[in-house]
């Protein structure tokens, strides 16, 4: 202090050194102190965002994908459960407010352009045909087991330009004969006490699609470069909102809600490329419902253990996207059953809430693998498609993931909303009787290939 | 079945041909089927299976055999965009067989569940000449004297001879010709599963089983020499080796020892590929083998998809 002084005083007058007085003293090269941070290790709530901003930091410079979702899911505590297939009342409500999605009914509107055309006669017409290889069998549509009696009057439609055409006809008779096989043609033992989905409409949905898949193949270069999984798993983990610890060690601090969901479809496709977007990013199209509860109200319960993120393989398979999820719902959801106990609105719900939570999962899952988290918001949209059915009615989803950021800083500031299209459950079929499929509904089987032949627009 | 094959020739009246016959190498040698370009996704096939289909560090053997075969079969199936006619092909799983014959007055039947069975609604034409089937009047089997050729069979007392794949598929079914087994021997334990030479026993069992069932709901009871040799077709796997078989139907007349003869072509021991690496080996520090899939063998795949393709191309 005493030097300080008296440099003080001999500045002013004299000039000890040949040195040029600058405007400003200069500033100096590197900070002489380090910055005045938060304590990374205080029980404060400074350097409890001090952490969580080193924690995000350290994601987001991990080098690889792995070391990202290890990261991400390193903490174990204890978390919701979602379930897809469930019987919880109006469960679609709340899915669609963990996961902030919009339901929007019916099917996002595609171009018109990419319809094809379709060949509504029972019989294949000669004329009308444009050129399909190979010598489709001609009595395909005859085929003795499928009985779609031919009433539908010969309409060749002209060949619209260079569109090739869908033979409704053979995809009837594809899907009329692998029905007939599982319920009608194979001998098969007595289904096992409340085992009867996997008796007959699980075999029959994978014939259905792998046979489906085989044939739209030539026509969607997307399915010929697909992975087809049967059985999968899809895990996906994450956390919405903030609630304050009830009981423990920990008791009175606030912790995000954690939710897992662990989901097995029946069958899964997966593809190399991205389905195309079906709305811009930052669209809006309804609202997403607030529900004031806490998650455990539903009922929901917590478990600890693994957080996984999985697809259904891992990072390094080249198809890393998802195409079309199937699911089957499980004896214990069966519409009986709610007609039963006079529940008959519920019977949708449990159709939307397993649609909405298995995509949100699949999508989000998805977009971690290529390195998208709730701190790295995703820059495309992710769209994936799927078909939850009981083997005899069919629900057709569609589900555009555009934000993944949904913990409690990251939706502040966040307008996006993941959205999904959904039917209502339609019978493809009335009955099955002395080798006969009665009341084939076209229109499901149409939606059906509709949806396999979605691709990107390049392709 | 100990000593195997050979057993299995004498109890079905069967002649043994080494390798494929030449109409399958024929659809492997045809390059119009663009099989290069599918050993890059068949790569990807036994990659998925064997490495990447699991959240823990490596699938089991339960659980990769049964999906290396799927994906195997997706690839093969996905060739009906090509050819049109493959999607008459319909996979029946967990169908029981049942076939009864004579031989040299025992008798015999096969019965269970014979794994998965492809059924397709055309026949697969016959494989061998009709020289080659007038040759086997001159092959003598082999004999094990002083060995009972029903050694180690299970004697049991049949009161009903039950003789159809139609225990299996009723009647009016358009898929009526079964195409080809296959078998996965998917145990993890290694004694619960077949060693090669039982495998490919069993194959020869099972295919005799099913074409002698169809030949019957065609031709009728009585034992007589065949018109149209009935053709089926069997693989088995345990995951990683591949057994190829073709089996030809000559006759039903299987009590007496000579006569024509029925055939076989077996093509054994074909490996995928050499190891699947799931996690990489280190050894001091060093990676001396990284993740991946080593020795991958194109031509097993290729045998697989012509068999596959056999019937209708």
């Amino acid at each position: 202090m005493a030097a300080l002084g008296a440099r003080r005083l001999l500045r002013p007058g004299r000039r000890w050194f040949s040195e040029t007085v600058p405007g400003a003293p200069s500033p100096p090269a590197s900070p002489l102190y380090p910055p005045v941070v938060a304590s990374v290790t205080a029980k404060s709530k400074a350097a409890k965002s001090r952490r969580l901003q080193r924690f995000n930091q350290r994601v987001h410079a991990a080098a690889t994908v792995e070391e990202k979702l290890r990261l991400y899911g390193k903490l174990q505590r204890p978390k919701y459960m979602v379930y897809p297939q469930t019987f919880a009342l109006n469960a679609d409500r709340w899915y669609r407010s963990f996961t902030k999605t919009v339901l929007v009914p019916g099917m996002p509107p595609r171009a018109v352009a990419a319809k094809p055309p379709v060949a509504a006669a029972g019989t294949t017409p000669e004329a009308g045909r444009a050129p399909e290889p190979g010598a489709e069998a001609p009595g395909a549509a005859e085929a003795p087991g499928a009985a779609h009696a031919p009433e539908t009057p010969k309409t060749p439609e002209p060949a619209a330009g260079a569109a090739p055409y869908l033979d409704m006809g053979e995809l009837r008779s594809l899907a009329c004969d692998a029905l007939l096989q599982e319920s009608f043609y194979q001998n098969k033992k007595r289904p096992f006490l409340y085992r009867d989905q996997d008796h007959t409409p699980g075999p029959f949905l994978t014939q259905l699609v792998s046979t489906l898949a085989a044939f739209l193949s030539g026509r969607n270069p997307l399915l010929a470069a697909s992975s087809l999984d049967l059985n999968p798993e899809v895990n996906y983990y994450w956390h919405h909102g903030e609630e304050v610890v009830v009981h423990g060690h920990r008791k009175g601090r606030v912790d995000p809600v954690r939710f897992q969901i662990d989901d097995n479809p029946h069958l899964q496709i997966r593809v190399p490329k991205q389905l195309p977007e079906v709305v811009p990013l930052e669209s809006d199209l309804g609202d997403v419902p607030v529900i004031d509860h806490k998650p455990s109200k539903l009922p929901l319960f917590k478990k600890q253990f693994e957080n996984k993120v999985f697809i259904g393989s891992k990072v390094a398979d080249p198809c890393c996207y998802g195409h079309t999820q199937f699911h089957l719902l499980p004896d214990k959801l069966k519409r009986e059953r709610f007609i039963r106990e006079r529940l008959e609105d519920q019977i949708e719900v449990v159709y939307r809430s397993n649609g909405i939570a298995s995509l949100f999962a699949w999508t989000a899952a998805q977009a971690m693998y290529q390195g998208f988290w709730n701190e790295a918001d995703v820059t495309r949209p992710f769209v994936s498609q799927a078909v939850v059915t009981d083997g005899k009615y069919f629900a057709f989803f569609c589900y555009q993931l555009n934000t993944l950021a949904l913990t409690a800083e990251t939706i502040k500031n966040n307008p996006r909303k993941n959205i999904c299209w959904g039917t209502d459950s339609k019978p493809l079929y009335d009955v099955v009787e002395d080798g006969k499929v009665k009341g084939f509904n076209d229109e499901v089987l149409f939606q059906l290939v509709r949806f396999l032949l979605n691709r990107p627009k390049e392709l | 079945l100990f000593p195997g094959v050979r057993q299995a020739q004498w109890l079905t009246k069967t002649k043994l041909v080494e390798g494929l016959p030449p109409a399958v190498q024929g659809i492997m040698d045809n390059p119009a089927h663009g099989l290069r370009e599918l050993e890059e996704r068949a790569k990807h096939a036994v990659s998925h299976a064997r490495l990447w289909d699991t959240a823990e560090a490596a699938p089991r053997r339960e659980q990769y055999c049964p999906v290396l075969f799927e994906n195997l079969m997706h690839i093969c199936r996905l060739m009906s965009g090509k050819y049109p006619s493959l999607t008459k092909r319909m996979l029946a799983r967990n169908c029981r067989i049942a076939a009864t014959w004579e031989r040299e007055s025992i008798l015999l039947q096969v019965r269970g569940l014979s794994g998965i069975l492809m059924n397709s609604m055309t026949p697969i034409p016959p494989v061998a000449s009709k020289e080659e089937i007038l040759a086997t009047k001159e092959h003598v089997l082999e004999t094990f004297y002083p060995i009972a050729p029903t050694i180690d069979l299970q004697e049991v007392n049949v009161y009903k001879e039950l003789n159809d794949t139609g225990q299996c598929f009723g009647d009016g079914y358009p898929y009526s010709h079964p195409h080809t087994l296959f078998f996965l021997e998917s145990a993890n334990v290694r004694t619960d599963r077949f060693r090669p030479e039982q495998l490919r026993a069993k194959m020869l069992m099972f295919a005799f089983g099913n074409a002698l069932a169809k030949a019957k709901a065609l031709h009728g009871n009585d034992p007589k020499v065949l018109e149209q040799p009935v053709v089926v077709q069997s693989v088995g796997t345990d995951g990683q080796l591949f057994q190829f078989m073709v089996f030809q139907l000559n006759t039903t007349d299987l009590v007496s020892n000579d006569g024509v003869k029925n055939l076989v072509w077996i093509d054994s021991d074909q490996s995928l590929y050499e190891k699947a690496q799931c996690v990489p080996e280190v050894k001091k520090r060093v990676v001396t083998k990284p993740a991946g899939i080593f020795g991958f063998q194109p031509d097993t795949f290729k045998k697989f998809l012509a068999l596959y393709l056999h019937g209708t191309v």
